[in-house]
């Protein structure tokens, strides 16, 4: 046998599985939207385009786009701005106890989403940790309302977006080169200008990546905006969840999981180009 | 000596019919798989249900499967619609109907199943006559802290207190609680929800700010005992229940302005493989005994009319359908309902939440 044709066939237990696991149901989901909703909620088996342009037709759609992208892009960014300190520390220390701090910057991640949310509702709740202590130094007499809103959902996505964002920025942290620093340093830049001028460019790609990781982690989140949203955060996902399982509305929950996909698709193609032009 | 003698007489007679449907039940045997609300609902249901059904029918074995909501049940149920390995299923109207247009449940008659004959003309409409009954009637209900909350909640109006102010959690549409609420807070501002609802919409419009969630999870009554808000609309089953649970500590109202029901049926799924004993089922759940039971342990109204008289009166005034209670029900059409969810759900979140502010 050929090792052409070796190669080939040991690449057939993974096609196998990604079919049975990933096409086949996607196939089903393509097929689910183009049946049909009557007004009292039953699902018409069909062949047409009637919930395609439903879905389209509804601006809320549009303001689900821009809500899941918004959030994304917050908490991604906010995840990137408080995460890149920590990473570089990681990348950087000789500490022996750098595993151990390592491991406490994931540590969330073992942790089930649900259970930390519960988490971040007992901290920032209004009868919370964060609510007792500026009540106690007298700085507000009220509750600040810190859950159930779009304040929790960003904090509560930031938080559980950072491990995933420091793991990613120290695997491409491997291009940092300290002797270019030190150069740097010899020629009289300040450690600010250091940063801007060196480090942070040499770590744009893991920057980047990681920034792109978790910005499609945040369009998909559900559980996050579902339990600290309060029903005043709508987007993507937590509409589609009310779709199929509250409506009972699969064709439409369909087709928008579907539309989901295609815009991440777009987004991936996007950097994708634009890696390729800074190459 | 005269208590003893009468147990087993009453139980016998309000047994009658649901033997008399199965009078063949020597016959009714082999495994049934029943689908419906976890819980405290299952831990009640069992007891109440399906454990005397086991007893009046030793051949049968009930294998009852936590279901999740109902729209999560119409979705097992159709996933297997072809191999169907479900036989009987508890779910909410909504679903129900939606299961029956679909074509995914059985028709079932008085003459397989008596108990039908029994029932309350509004629990077999929902089934359109033909397909499986409402089994339970629950009612919306305003819950909140009794310990905490001076004054009291006494009627719907009061969400409107200032003290309330972000104290309140409500279930906003497409939860079936917010749709209900929408019904009864347009009856509260004399419309009728059956020609607009604009009023009710003027009106939560004012309520918004007041509500810390319009999602409460894991549901409003933990909330409230968690000491996260005040008040809440709940189901008065579940929620005289805890009421009972917390020695009181949670207040359960039918506000004078009007409740709405909700009713939940029990089905036949369509090419059962053991379509007898889920019909047994199915007629045992809806007799005389079983309804007693249930409502007497877990405060959901009965379906059956002949078993109303027969309910400890203590436990019938504390649902919808104690005389007092039944006058200020709302008359809701779920399945009218249904056609508009999407039209209400799409006001609730253009005009009430976004009142709310972000």
């Amino acid at each position: 046998m050929k090792s052409g044709t070796r190669l080939v066939l040991l690449t057939v237990p993974g096609v196998i599985l990604l079919a049975a696991i990933y096409v086949w149901p996607m196939y089903g989901l393509g097929r689910m939207s183009f049946n049909e909703t009557g007004p009292t909620g039953a699902m018409i088996p069909a062949l047409s385009s009637k919930t395609w342009r439903e879905l389209f037709a509804d601006p809320f759609i549009f303001e689900l786009t821009w809500n899941s992208i918004q959030l994304s892009v917050v908490s991604s960014t906010a995840a990137l701005i408080f995460a890149y300190p920590l990473a570089l520390f990681l990348f950087r220390t000789q500490s022996r106890w750098r595993g151990v701090i390592a491991a406490l910057a994931i540590a969330p991640m073992l942790v089930n989403g649900v259970v930390r949310i519960f988490g971040w509702l007992a901290i920032l709740g209004d009868r919370g940790l964060v609510n007792a202590a500026l009540q106690g130094i007298g700085l507000t007499s009220q509750p600040v309302r810190l859950v159930y809103n779009w304040t929790g959902v960003t904090i509560g996505l930031t938080e559980s977006l950072m491990p995933y964002m420091i793991l990613a920025l120290v695997a491409g942290f491997g291009r940092l080169d300290r002797s270019l620093e030190e150069a740097a340093a010899s020629l009289g830049a300040p450690p600010w200008r250091r940063f801007l001028r060196v480090t942070l460019p040499l770590s744009l790609p893991a920057v980047a990546l990681g920034w792109l990781l978790c910005f499609v982690l945040a369009m998909s989140a559900y559980i996050t905006p579902k339990l600290l949203g309060g029903g005043r955060v709508f987007v993507l996902a937590t509409e589609i969840y009310e779709l199929s399982i509250t409506s009972v509305n699969w064709p439409l929950a369909s087709a928008l999981a579907l539309y989901t996909l295609v815009l991440l698709l777009l987004f991936l193609a996007a950097y994708s180009a634009m890696s390729r032009r800074q190459a | 000596m005269m208590k003893i003698a009468r147990r087993p007489l009453l139980a016998g007679l309000l047994a009658a019919p649901a033997l008399r449907g199965a009078n063949a039940q020597s016959r009714v045997e082999g495994a049934i798989t029943l689908v419906a609300y976890a819980g405290i609902f299952q831990d009640n249901y069992t007891k109440t249900v399906v454990e005397p059904f086991l007893q009046r029918f030793p051949g049968v074995r009930v294998n009852y499967v936590p279901g999740g909501t109902s729209a999560q049940m119409l979705g097992t149920v159709r996933a297997q619609a072809a191999d169907p390995q479900v036989d009987v299923v508890l779910m909410d109207v909504t679903t129900s109907h939606i299961a029956n247009l679909e074509g995914l449940f059985a028709e079932i008659s008085p003459a397989e199943a008596p108990s039908l004959a029994e029932l309350y003309p509004e629990a077999r409409a929902v089934g359109m006559n033909k397909f499986g009954p409402a089994v339970t009637f629950d009612n919306l209900v305003i819950v909140y802290d009794k310990q905490n909350l001076k004054p009291e909640i006494s009627k719907l109006a009061d969400l409107w207190r200032p003290d309330l102010k972000g104290l309140i959690a409500l279930s906003a549409p497409p939860n079936i609680q917010g749709l209900a609420l929408t019904a009864m807070v347009e009856k509260m501002e004399g419309g009728s929800h059956t020609q607009s609802i604009d009023k009710a919409i003027a009106k939560l419009k004012t309520l918004a700010p007041s509500v810390q969630t319009f999602e409460p999870n894991p549901d409003g009554y933990s909330l409230i005992l968690n000491g996260v808000v005040r008040v809440a609309t709940g189901w008065n089953a579940r929620a005289q229940l805890y009421s009972d649970e917390t020695n009181g500590r949670l207040g359960v109202l039918l506000p004078p302005e009007g409740s709405v029901f909700q009713i939940n049926t029990i089905n036949v799924v369509k090419g059962s493989k053991n379509r007898a004993a889920a019909v047994a089922f199915a007629n045992y759940a809806l007799s005389q005994e079983a309804q007693k039971a249930f409502t007497e342990r877990m405060f959901y109204a009965p379906t059956n009319a002949a078993a109303a008289p027969k309910i400890d009166p203590k436990a019938i005034a504390r649902t919808a359908v104690s005389p007092e209670n039944r006058a200020r029900m709302i008359p809701v059409d779920w399945v009218e309902i249904v056609k508009v969810r999407d039209m209400w759900n799409n006001r609730w979140r253009r005009e009430i939440v976004a009142a709310a502010g972000r």
